[in-house]
């Protein structure tokens, strides 16, 4: 009881003593703002989805893309080589053959972690713009996509790379700034910037699908050499 | 086949059939449907919260029965729970499931059993959805239950065996509302196999269950009914009404069979054709991927049904036993065959018939070969068979358990989506904030799960399925979205925050972004080292 009347008795005091706030500028004891957060809806079992969509997820059709004139297709038909020498399903002929369908049989699959196909366009050309069709009947999304281009068939020296998507460096070429895109139909375009070279490189580390790697066709836009 | 044979051989086959069904089951990334049903799971199990949706989800016997192993494993909370804890127990009931073949003794020979049992533990289906977190192989068990009870009340009329069988079609029940098409199946089976008995001429004993008591008083028989229904109705009702707390859930249960009725005749996202689960058991081929076949089962159960026309079911079978099955097992097929809604998981109910049938047939084979030379040529025919069936089972479960080469992954989470969630662990751990950072989803419905499973753990993530809803995204430090609503993302959040994709299922894409410091830091903590994946996709 005694305690209780001291306790009551310094409370009286304190607050006889402690001189009021100024107007507008009340000090009260704060606490975090719990907001309740919506939670997830229930919905029954999703659609189960295996055939090709071959229209675009995101995104709008490309515009124009404004190319030297006298640009012409450099790729078709040329030689191309792999980091993984026996394809999985189909031939490196695909990826120059003009062959841009979605189906089955229209593409080449490399195997599975970072892999690369070099075009060699016979002979170093200014280079307008790269556009690559990985594999579009699906929408998915190629990881650590790079395009690099040079006059080496190592691709060691004098190497310019126009496209890097590798956000975490997990290629181990330098980490990039450029975007992941879905793939559509549309392909996707990356500008060579007059850059000139004999070899184009494009790099990939699997899907958002699965691990493999795949290409139904790239085709490499330049000016010929004279 | 010797007593001691048949009781190691069957061991062996529970046993196999086991080691399929929980070795590895942390390995698949959780389902849509699994997550749904650890979600609401988790409800009950951090507050003892249970109410009957007669909407979604189904029966609660699920939940109930996984409840003493998730307490077991991680006490009450769901944060500890895995997904391993969850699955072992379909796991466990599709075990169980095999083992209560055993009750069909007396009505299929000892040769026929075993074959049945053997099978069922390898069928690359029965094991697959036994390591689903779904009611599929509890309704199979309980559904093997009831045929086994009921069989065993044939033999015996003893009032417990009657109660065993009533418990198991209320915990039947417990399990999918659908069950009652089931239960329609047993009835036209036992009226079919009553309708079209054959004479017996000559013979008297030869169809005759063996040791059923020449006097049926009907006073007995009622009670015996009586005892059925009071043992089917206590479990059913304890369950859907959460034990008394929800006493509507009963009715909601009958009436759900309506709408489920709505749901099934339109097929909706998920109609097929007649034809489709015989399709999918008996001959898939997607793309480049391997074939996939159960023929060798239904090629085995078409010769078992064939030995119902006659009388032989082995020295310690029975005939009439024998056509039952095949009643159920034509009748079921072609109910669910008939209802546009189709999900490859509903094959289990009709494919426990198939099975019995195929291990009758292969019984028979056995049978058939009385000389050392003509069982060596059925041993060159079932030994193949069994493996193969066998290396697809491995091949289901442990290799291509999330290809969707694989008939029997249907609209399952690709093993990519893991990459998401140890990416968003990964920036939480690198984050000061850790499991407290604010994390927005922002994605439609079926493009939201399993996320909100992997996810909760975090004490603070919202989800929305419109943008406009969600309000700034900046405000979170995590931020995942559909692919529709990534463009909007992107003009809002920029290029202050990286973004990523990652694959949910075939064909959709879910968006990631990070805030550019949290990233950094991520990175630098060796972010990209959790690249690692496993499993085939195509």
């Amino acid at each position: 009881m005694r305690r209780t009347v001291f306790a009551f008795s310094v409370a009286i005091l304190a607050a006889a003593l402690v001189p009021p706030s100024p107007a507008g500028a009340r000090q009260e004891a704060k606490e975090v703002l719990k907001i309740q957060l919506p939670k997830p809806m229930f919905i029954g079992t999703p659609r189960n989805i295996r055939t090709p969509n071959l229209e675009p997820i995101t995104g709008r059709a490309r515009g124009p893309f404004m190319v030297p004139v006298g640009t012409v297709l450099l790729s078709g038909g040329k030689p191309v080589t792999a980091s993984d020498k026996e394809p999985v399903i189909g031939e490196l002929s695909f990826v120059t053959d003009g062959q841009k369908s979605g189906e089955d049989g229209y593409y080449v699959e490399l195997g599975p972690g970072t892999q690369w196909v070099q075009i060699d366009l016979g002979k170093s050309q200014a280079l307008s713009a790269i556009v690559v069709w990985h594999y579009h009947s699906q929408a998915r999304v190629y990881r650590d996509f790079i395009v690099q281009v040079s006059d080496d068939k190592d691709s060691i020296n004098g190497v310019t790379t126009l496209f890097n998507n590798d956000h975490d460096n997990s290629a181990g070429l330098g980490a990039g700034k450029d975007k992941e895109y879905i793939e559509t139909y549309d392909g996707k375009l990356v500008d060579g910037r007059g850059v000139s070279a004999r070899y184009v490189r494009l790099y990939s580390g699997g899907n958002t699908s699965n691990d493999m790697n795949h290409y139904v066709e790239v085709e490499v836009y330049g000016l010929p050499a004279k | 086949m010797t007593k001691r044979a048949f009781r190691g051989l069957f061991i062996c086959a529970v046993a196999g059939g086991l080691l399929l069904r929980v070795a590895g089951l942390g390995l698949r990334p959780m389902h849509h449907d699994e997550a749904n049903q650890a979600v609401k799971f988790i409800d009950l199990l951090e507050r003892g919260e249970y109410r009957y949706d007669p909407g979604n989800h189904h029966g609660p016997s699920l939940y109930y029965l996984t409840l003493p192993f998730a307490v077991a494993a991680s006490g009450h909370s769901g944060a500890a729970l895995s997904e391993t804890t969850l699955r072992l127990v379909p796991a466990l009931f599709g075990v169980g499931a095999i083992a209560l073949l055993l009750l069909l003794a007396g009505g299929l020979s000892r040769e026929s059993i075993l074959f049945a049992g053997l099978l069922a533990a390898i069928s690359p289906v029965m094991s697959y959805y036994s390591r689903f977190y779904i009611q599929e192989s509890l309704l199979v068990f309980f559904l093997a239950g009831l045929v086994g009870a009921g069989w065993r009340y044939v033999r015996t009329r003893s009032g417990w065996w009657a109660a065993g069988a009533g418990f198991a079609a209320g915990m039947m029940f417990a399990t999918k509302e659908t069950s009652l098409i089931l239960f329609a199946a047993v009835a036209a089976a036992l009226g079919l196999e009553r309708a079209l008995r054959p004479k017996e001429t000559g013979n008297p004993g030869a169809g005759a269950p063996p040791a059923v008591p020449a006097s049926r008083p009907r006073l007995r028989a009622a009670l015996h009914g009586a005892l059925f229904l009071v043992a089917a109705l206590v479990p059913a009702a304890l369950l859907y009404t959460s034990f008394l707390r929800n006493p509507g859930g009963l009715a909601d249960s009958v009436l759900a069979f309506g709408s489920y009725i709505g749901k099934a005749a339109g097929g909706g996202l998920h109609a097929h054709p007649w034809y489709y689960y015989v399709k999918l058991l008996a001959y898939s081929r997607f793309g480049h991927g391997p074939a996939w076949s159960e023929a060798f089962v239904l090629a085995l159960a078409l010769a078992g049904s064939v030995s119902a026309l006659g009388t032989d079911s082995g020295k310690d079978g029975n005939p009439r036993f024998v056509r039952f099955i095949v009643f159920f097992t034509i009748v079921s097929a072609a109910v669910y065959s008939a209802i546009p809604y189709k999900t490859p998981w509903n094959v289990l109910p009709f494919y426990l018939g198939v099975l019995i049938l195929a291990g009758i047939g292969a019984g028979l084979m056995w049978r058939a070969g009385r000389f050392l030379i003509v069982k060596a040529v059925v041993l060159s025919v079932l030994i193949p068979g069994m493996a193969n069936l066998a290396y697809q089972d491995y091949r289901a479960n442990f290799q291509d358990y999330a290809n969707p080469d694989n008939p029997y992954v249907y609209a399952q989470t690709g093993t990519d989506f893991m990459r998401l969630v140890r990416t968003v662990e990964g920036v939480a751990s690198a984050s000061r904030q850790g499991r407290s950072i604010l994390v927005k989803v922002v994605a439609p419905p079926d493009e939201t799960w399993p996320l909100p499973w992997y996810l909760r753990g975090f004490a603070r993530v919202g989800y929305w399925t419109e943008g406009a809803a969600a309000g700034k995204l900046e405000d979170a430090s995590i931020v995942v979205t559909s692919a529709a609503e990534s463009e909007a993302a992107v003009r809002e959040l920029g290029e202050r925050y990286q973004m990523s994709f990652y694959g949910l299922r075939p064909e959709v894409v879910l968006a990631l972004f990070v805030r550019q410091d949290l990233w950094q830091a991520f990175i630098d903590g060796g972010g990209a080292s959790g690249r690692g994946r496993t499993g085939r996709e195509r």
